[in-house]
């Protein structure tokens, strides 16, 4: 009996070792950049400062989780709920538009998104959030939309059938049914949002696309490195996290 | 008892059943038979109202549908589609159970019920409880849908051509089962189908639809020996008549006492064979005659081919 | 087919309720006498007047009436409407500009509020909305802008001088149009050399099996890595091999500029390239492929005549994915020094030049949305047997 738990526990932590793989990585790096400053001195020989040190690289990624997971949770919520709300009788009028305009909504590219964003919300972290927010719903409306509407026929008639009402039929049938495709929907949307969120940078919200934007402004590569090499582990851990939550099919 | 009375449903301009009334008895096997589109099915989702009827009234033991709550009422009916509509993310047993525990069963009375009821059709609890759908052949699934169906153990039962994306052979045995199931349950069914074949060999009564009314109803027997116009004669099989009204009738009807003289027929038929069976018979071994036998092989009787064939009233 | 109700079609007169909000609370124009001094905002019946402002309003409120009780024929007055309602966007604000803009200070400029954009949007969902209704072609839906286009390019030609976004364009003609050119040539050659080497990777993998797993490893991979991150990694080794290797460095390979661009811009563009060419070539119904070898064609003939030509709207339902990335790819690769639109966008950002941004970003929103609508029908074209 032990020895089962002991291989389930086994098994589960071989189940979740690439995000944690990432996240170790992500962390070390974020804590002990300095101790590369060798390596990064063979990038930029010339330069004074090697490692960027206007801000703390550990508190650069708690910014930029924050914006994404703020824009993201917000997204989910009013995404969801809107997929779900046009999806019941009555707010059925309201489908065919909504779904035409989260499939065309994901043609218009992020940056431009972000960038028509500040005119109208101005500079700084907000705005930035604001638009993460905005082009992050689409993925996840298209997607709860495609999982709830691909739902087979017969299923929704037998459960209304059975006498289930339409709130046992969302929760216990039609979400359950579509959650992978939901899943998959956010995972897009935070993909996105954490390589939008970088660019963010450019239009004052601080977090790891900051030193990428000054490495590139003043020219020193060494910096440049450093954000990309952060921003990509973060987009790797949160990616692999995702894949794993991915239900392998049951 | 369900009870039509005058009942029409329009969607729009269209009218898909127009003015029917109808009856079916406590313990009956009403079969509503028609071409696709003439308004069965419509009327089937009538009664537990998945579509609401537009004019008229429809009972369930005298009291209007209509005062029910919809759920309520769904809950009190079992209902069995073709697609089956199991729900792919449950395993079978908790499928089975969705309507006990939807009417708020205690855990270990769900459970019994559960285990009886895949007993009863034939699906062995060790080995299919924890199955998902998806691993279910056509009949399976169709067998869940039906134990689901009648899990609440409901008075009556809906099914909406339950059988019709089987095999031939899956399909010929459900039947067969279904009507040894009715045999012990007595529940209340009305069973759509299109296959007139299906709706003969189920049917206590039959009713025939074309384009949202209906145009006869009555046991099979009666509609094959007396079909009210032309359609109905199309749609019993025309020529094929005669096979399918012999196919509806047992041996024992025709045969007469074994006259012991005459007992050089060697051919055997047992007694609750259809007719249909005998005339089979009687084709392949060039026999004019048969004995008829009992469960237990003992002759009862005889069975000649002038008998088989004659007229009923001469009788 | 088209589903008219009648019932109120309450997304209409939601819509338009939006719009009159919009019309009456929110400014039309702001008005600046330079560049640098910030504006000062107009309302609506600021502009013209009340009386105009509330004449303008007839129009949604005429929608409001027909949506109520949709019929046809309502409907398709409600598009008329929709679409003269476009028309006269552009009208109103010239307009105002003629109404507020000194004709002697010559730095006054004019910027569009937040009012026109919010109705301008509310619009195009009314019109996405009716030819939804109407179950009119896509094609057409697009024909029907074709009117307000054009009364835009006659308002920008004779009146609309002074909106701040023409007189960036115009301060800027040729750098912008040498920015159109690299942005759609970067694109061009990234999706070209994507197609061909996705083409080719898809093949192998049909061909090797084993390949195909880490093959879709490797680009998922790198789709994952943000475009910001993935152009700061190519510059550290570009930066050094243009410093080890003459040659490259002759063709103008360095750390900034085209080659990060493009490298990086072929590697996101790969995995929808091979993604799709595989699934389409994979995809086509076996039963087809049976019949084929059955009939006798070889092997060649079946790949040539039947799954390719079955597997074409995949494949450039692909190209169409590819490309709509790429232009958005590309305005980021401007702050690596590649060019482009994204040039505007990041200088406008710089020099909280908001008129300069909206000038990048446009064109980059206006080539997504047309690449996709242009492609979106190709592959409809394109659909062996027609449209079922």
């Amino acid at each position: 009996m032990s020895e089962a738990r002991s291989w389930g526990r086994q098994r589960a932590l071989c189940h979740w070792a690439t995000p944690f793989a990432w996240l170790v990585l992500l962390l070390a790096l974020t804590l002990g950049m300095e101790a590369l400053e060798g390596g990064f001195r063979l990038l930029e020989p010339d330069s004074r400062e090697i490692i960027y040190t206007r801000a703390d690289f550990l508190v650069l990624l708690g910014r930029h989780l924050l914006m994404v997971g703020t824009a993201g949770i917000l997204a989910i919520g009013l995404g969801v709920g809107a997929a779900i709300a046009v999806t019941r009788p009555g707010g059925r009028d309201f489908l065919p538009l909504v779904s035409q305009l989260a499939s065309m909504g994901q043609t218009f590219p992020p940056v431009a998104v972000l960038a028509l964003a500040v005119p109208v919300l101005g500079f700084g972290t907000v705005p930035v959030i604001v638009a993460l927010l905005l082009y992050g719903l689409l993925p996840i409306v298209r997607n709860t939309l495609v999982g709830i509407e691909g739902i087979d026929a017969g299923v929704r008639e037998a459960a209304r059938g059975m006498g289930m009402t339409g709130g046992q039929i969302l929760r216990q049938v039609e979400l359950p049914l579509a959650a992978p495709v939901i899943l998959a929907g956010i995972r897009t949307s935070v993909t996105i949002n954490i390589a939008t969120a970088a660019i963010g940078a450019t239009v004052g919200a601080s977090n790891l696309g900051d030193p990428i934007i000054s490495g590139i402004v003043n020219g020193n590569t060494a910096y440049v490195v450093q954000g990309a090499v952060l921003i990509g582990l973060l987009a790797l851990t949160v990616d692999s996290l995702f894949a794993k939550l991915m239900p392998t099919r049951g | 008892m369900i009870e039509l009375i005058r009942v029409s449903k329009r969607f729009g301009a269209e009218t898909a059943v127009d003015d029917i009334s109808l009856r079916v008895e406590k313990g009956e096997l009403c079969v509503l038979v028609g071409t696709s589109g003439c308004g069965k099915s419509t009327t089937l989702r009538m009664i537990n109202r998945l579509i609401e009827h537009s004019d008229g009234e429809i009972h369930l033991d005298g009291q209007p549908v209509r005062t029910f709550r919809e759920e309520t009422l769904r809950r009190r009916i079992g209902y069995a589609i073709q697609s089956t509509g199991l729900f792919p993310h449950w395993t079978v047993a908790r499928n089975i159970g969705l309507v006990p525990r939807l009417l708020e069963w205690p855990v270990t009375r769900i459970q019994a019920r559960v285990e009886e009821l895949m007993n009863l059709l034939g699906l062995p609890q060790e080995e299919f409880a924890d199955k998902y759908p998806s691993q279910l052949s056509g009949g399976q699934a169709q067998r869940v849908g039906v134990a689901r169906a009648l899990a609440a153990d409901p008075e009556i039962l809906l099914m909406d051509e339950p059988f019709g994306a089987l095999d031939p052979i899956t399909r010929e045995t459900l039947q067969e089962e279904l009507r040894a199931l009715q045999a012990r349950l007595h529940k209340t069914i009305v069973f759509v189908t299109h296959d007139m074949d299906e709706a003969l060999r189920l049917a206590d009564r039959l009713v025939v639809m074309h384009q949202g009314r209906i145009v006869q109803q009555g046991r099979p027997i009666d509609l094959l020996r007396a079909p009210a116009d032309a359609f109905v004669e199309s749609l019993l099989g025309g020529e094929d008549r005669g096979l399918k009204e012999a196919a509806l009738l047992p041996v024992s009807e025709r045969m007469r006492p074994l006259r012991a003289s005459q007992g050089h027929a060697q051919e055997r038929i047992a007694q609750h064979a259809s007719l249909r069976e005998a005339l089979s018979v009687m084709l392949w071994r060039h026999a004019e005659r048969l004995i008829v036998i009992d469960e237990d092989d003992r002759p009862v009787g005889e069975l000649s081919l002038r008998r088989l064939v004659r007229a009923r009233d001469d009788e | 087919m088209a589903r008219v109700t009648g019932r109120p079609n309450i997304v209409l007169l939601s819509l338009m309720l939006a719009a009159l909000l919009a019309w009456w609370g929110l400014p039309s124009v702001s008005v600046a006498p330079n560049r640098i001094v910030s504006g000062s905002a107009y309302l609506a019946p600021e502009v013209a007047g009340v009386g105009l402002a509330a004449l303008a309003c007839l129009p949604m409120v005429a929608v409001m009436g027909l949506a109520w009780r949709p019929s046809r024929t309502r409907l398709a007055m409600a598009l008329a409407l929709v679409v003269l309602m476009l028309t006269a966007l552009p009208l109103w604000l010239s307009l105002a500009a003629l109404r507020l803009i000194d004709p002697t200070s010559p730095g006054a400029r004019m910027g569009i509020g937040p009012g026109p954009w919010v109705l301008l949007f509310v619009l195009l969902l009314a019109l996405i909305e009716l030819r939804t209704r109407l179950g009119l072609s896509r094609r057409l839906g697009w024909g029907l802008l074709a009117v307000p286009l054009g009364s835009l390019g006659v308002c920008l030609m004779r009146w609309l001088s002074p909106l701040a976004l023409w007189q960036e364009y115009q301060g800027r003609r040729e750098a912008f149009e040498s920015a159109l050119g690299e942005h759609l040539l970067l694109v061009g050659v990234a999706v070209g050399v994507s197609l061909v080497i996705g083409v080719l990777v898809a093949l192998a993998m049909r061909r090797w099996p084993a390949a195909q797993r880490a093959g879709f490893g490797v680009l998922n991979f790198l789709q994952t890595i943000p475009s910001i991150a993935l152009f700061g990694l190519l510059l550290a080794p570009l930066a050094w091999l243009s410093s080890e290797v003459a040659w490259l460095a002759a063709l103008g390979v360095s750390g900034i500029g085209w080659a990060p661009a493009l490298l990086a811009l072929v590697g996101y563009s790969l995995l929808p390239m091979v993604r799709n060419t595989y699934v389409a070539l994979e995809g086509v119904d076996p039963t087809v492929i049976d019949a084929a070898r059955g009939m006798g064609m070889s092997h060649g003939q079946v790949f040539r005549q039947v799954r390719l030509p079955l597997a074409l709207p995949v494949i450039l339902e692909g190209i169409r994915i590819t490309t709509v990335q790429a232009i958005g790819l590309t305005a980021v690769a401007a702050l690596i020094g590649a060019g482009g639109l994204g040039t505007f966008i990041f200088q406008g950002l710089g020099q909280a030049a908001m008129d300069l941004v909206l000038l990048g970003a446009l064109p980059i929103l206006f080539m997504a949305l047309g690449v996709d609508a242009v492609l979106g029908a190709l592959g409809e074209r394109l659909r062996p047997g027609g449209t079922p």
